[in-house]
């Protein structure tokens, strides 16, 4: 079979690994067979290089100096007409969940968002993703219609292709936006050198129940040497912990040596920000919740009852020594 | 000003879906609760605030779904929208985001919504498309994970607020009419009063079922679904809670981690 995959590059910023992850994860799909690959780059007078494994399309307009979506929908319409995709890649980040769908919409196609994995199955792909709260994985497959898909950052790898260099090319694209104004990116960096440099972290989620439990967390974190406590997002919103001290996709990536989630149910947005972790140990009351398929060690238990028992054995221990 | 909010209703997050025999579906027992979708309770409770700050504004809830979302959409009344919308649609297998952003969308276009909320996504399967696409197939502009929102209905313009990656946040204009995707974090969901509670029960609640037939096959479609794979060991520690504590702390000792 034969494809034409348009992979739109993740707006200009540092994180350029996620187009080398998008083009793994066209390989992956092509999966030997003939493919053209395209990598769409929205810019404002730059001239990019050439990349490994895909031919470039730079797509030239001022209206591409900062990200919105009016703008990158119609600099993916624009690519796809010229290039007549049948698989749309987009990275899974702010802007990929931002216009990802509109572009499908006005194309016509069907989308998937947050594909963690992709495989053959008799020639035809299949997608793999995350569903039911994160317990259960899906497998999709395509439809009559073109498909856009978000891939999920860090699901491939970022090393680079032994293919070679493709060619570059530009279109002029000089359109203005018709709905958005005023666009400003505001810096909230929320700095914490204690939690990005701990080696143990103890992260509560919404099975921690009230916010007094919070002691609990504290009482075990202190346990140990290098040590942070952390949130998912729902104890941020709640206003019982900062967002410097989330953990997860919109919160912070930590990779600690040891990660205790506690009352953490496991949805994917916060399985992002802590995968990478050495050791990973759950406690939560619910067998099926979906954080005990990303964990090392499991505890099928409430925190209140069993986070008092661990410090009182930890302690005595410590006596001994 | 007319406002939609499109909610969703989900089973409880402790419930546990069954794989059906085939594989190829997941289905919840019959004493399964329901409730709505967390991000969408922000949605209403964000249309309430800008009709409670410009009087004269009404807001509809709408929901897709089987017969058991009606009580979804009366729950929205009961916090305080004046009336709702219920999009009939069997769900045994999987429903692609497309074909309900079609449903809501020709729902859409005989109204004139001047502004669509939506949450940022659904907690069950976390798609977060249904609302970009039904505001790219109304021709709206639309803005997803938006955590601060200021209506300016004189200059006929909305400024949002969007959580970008990693700690930075855009702001922008967009020209109304416009649909905002929510993310949690941006209000506190109101518990329904007495007297809205009451107003709900006689509230009307439109019945749409649509004709149109949408061939299997056209969009995406689920074609397996397995217990999530252990993506690491996954031991579960055995036996009284304190045996459950000593095994940890060797395990971690071991592991020079304590």
């Amino acid at each position: 079979m034969s494809y034409i995959i348009m992979i739109m590059c993740e707006p200009r910023d540092p994180a350029s690994s996620l187009d080398a992850e998008m083009i793994n994860c066209a390989l992956k799909i092509a999966d030997g067979a003939h493919c053209r690959i395209t990598a769409v780059m929205p810019c404002n007078k730059i001239n990019p290089g050439p990349i490994h494994g895909a031919d470039l399309l730079a797509v030239d307009g001022s209206a591409f100096m900062h990200y919105s979506a009016e703008a990158w929908t119609k600099a993916a319409l624009a690519a796809s007409q010229k290039l007549s995709p049948d698989l749309v890649i987009i990275p899974h980040t702010s802007a990929g969940y931002d216009y990802a769908p509109r572009v499908a919409a006005i194309l016509g196609a069907s989308c998937i968002t947050s594909v963690t994995g992709v495989e053959t199955s008799e020639g035809k792909p299949r997608f793999r993703r995350a569903g039911f709260h994160g317990k259960i994985e899906m497998a999709y497959e395509t439809g009559e219609v073109p498909l856009v898909i978000t891939v999920m950052p860090g699901a491939f790898s970022s090393g680079e292709t032994a293919a070679d260099y493709g060619s570059v090319g530009f279109m002029e694209h000089d359109i203005s936006l018709e709905s958005t104004s005023h666009i400003t990116v505001t810096d909230t960096s929320e700095n914490n050198p204690e939690l990005e440099n701990a080696e143990v972290i103890i992260s509560a989620g919404r099975g921690t129940g009230k916010q007094e439990n919070l002691e609990l967390i504290r009482s075990m974190a202190a346990l140990f040497p290098k040590s942070s406590i952390a949130g998912s997002r729902v104890l941020c919103d709640n206003g019982w912990i900062e967002y410097r001290y989330q953990v997860g996709l919109t919160g912070k990536k930590v990779s600690p040596l040891l990660y205790v989630a506690c009352g953490i149910s496991g949805s994917p947005q916060h399985i992002a920000g802590m995968k990478d972790s050495g050791t990973v140990v759950s406690i939560n009351r619910d067998p099926g919740a979906a954080i005990f398929s990303h964990s090392d060690i499991c505890i099928i238990e409430e925190l209140e009852k069993f986070i008092p028992v661990f410090i009182e054995t930890a302690a005595i221990h410590n006596q001994k020594k | 000003m007319r406002i939609l909010v499109c909610i969703k209703q989900l089973a409880d997050a402790e419930s546990k879906p069954v794989i059906n025999r085939n594989g190829t579906w997941a289905e919840y027992g019959e004493h399964t609760a329901f409730r709505i979708n967390r991000f969408d309770e922000h949605a209403i409770e964000e249309a309430l605030r800008i009709k409670e700050s410009y009087p004269g504004t009404e807001v509809d809830i709408l929901s897709v779904g089987p017969g058991r979302v009606e009580h979804a959409v009366r729950r929205g009344i009961e916090m305080g929208a004046d009336s709702g919308i219920h999009i009939y649609l069997d769900e045994n297998a999987y429903i692609s985001p497309s074909l309900k952003a079609h449903l809501i969308t020709a729902f859409c276009s005989s109204m004139r919504y001047d502004l669509i909320i939506t949450g940022v996504m659904s907690e069950d399967m976390m798609s977060g498309q249904t609302g970009p696409m039904v505001a790219a197939l109304l021709g709206y502009p639309s803005a997803a994970g938006v955590i601060k929102l200021e209506i300016d209905p004189v200059n006929m313009m909305i400024h949002v607020v969007r959580e970008l990656d990693g700690s930075s946040e855009c702001s922008m204009d967009l020209r109304l009419p416009a649909l905002v995707t929510l993310q949690s974090g941006i209000n506190r969901p109101r518990y329904p009063s007495l007297s809205n509670v009451m107003r709900a029960k006689t509230a009307v609640i439109t019945e749409i079922r649509s004709h149109d037939k949408i061939r299997p096959g056209h969009y995406e479609s689920v074609i397996k679904v397995l217990d999530a794979r252990p993506q690491r060991a996954g031991t579960v520690l055995q036996g009284t809670i304190k045996e459950k504590a000593e095994s940890l702390w060797q395990i971690l000792h071991k592991k020079s981690l304590i």
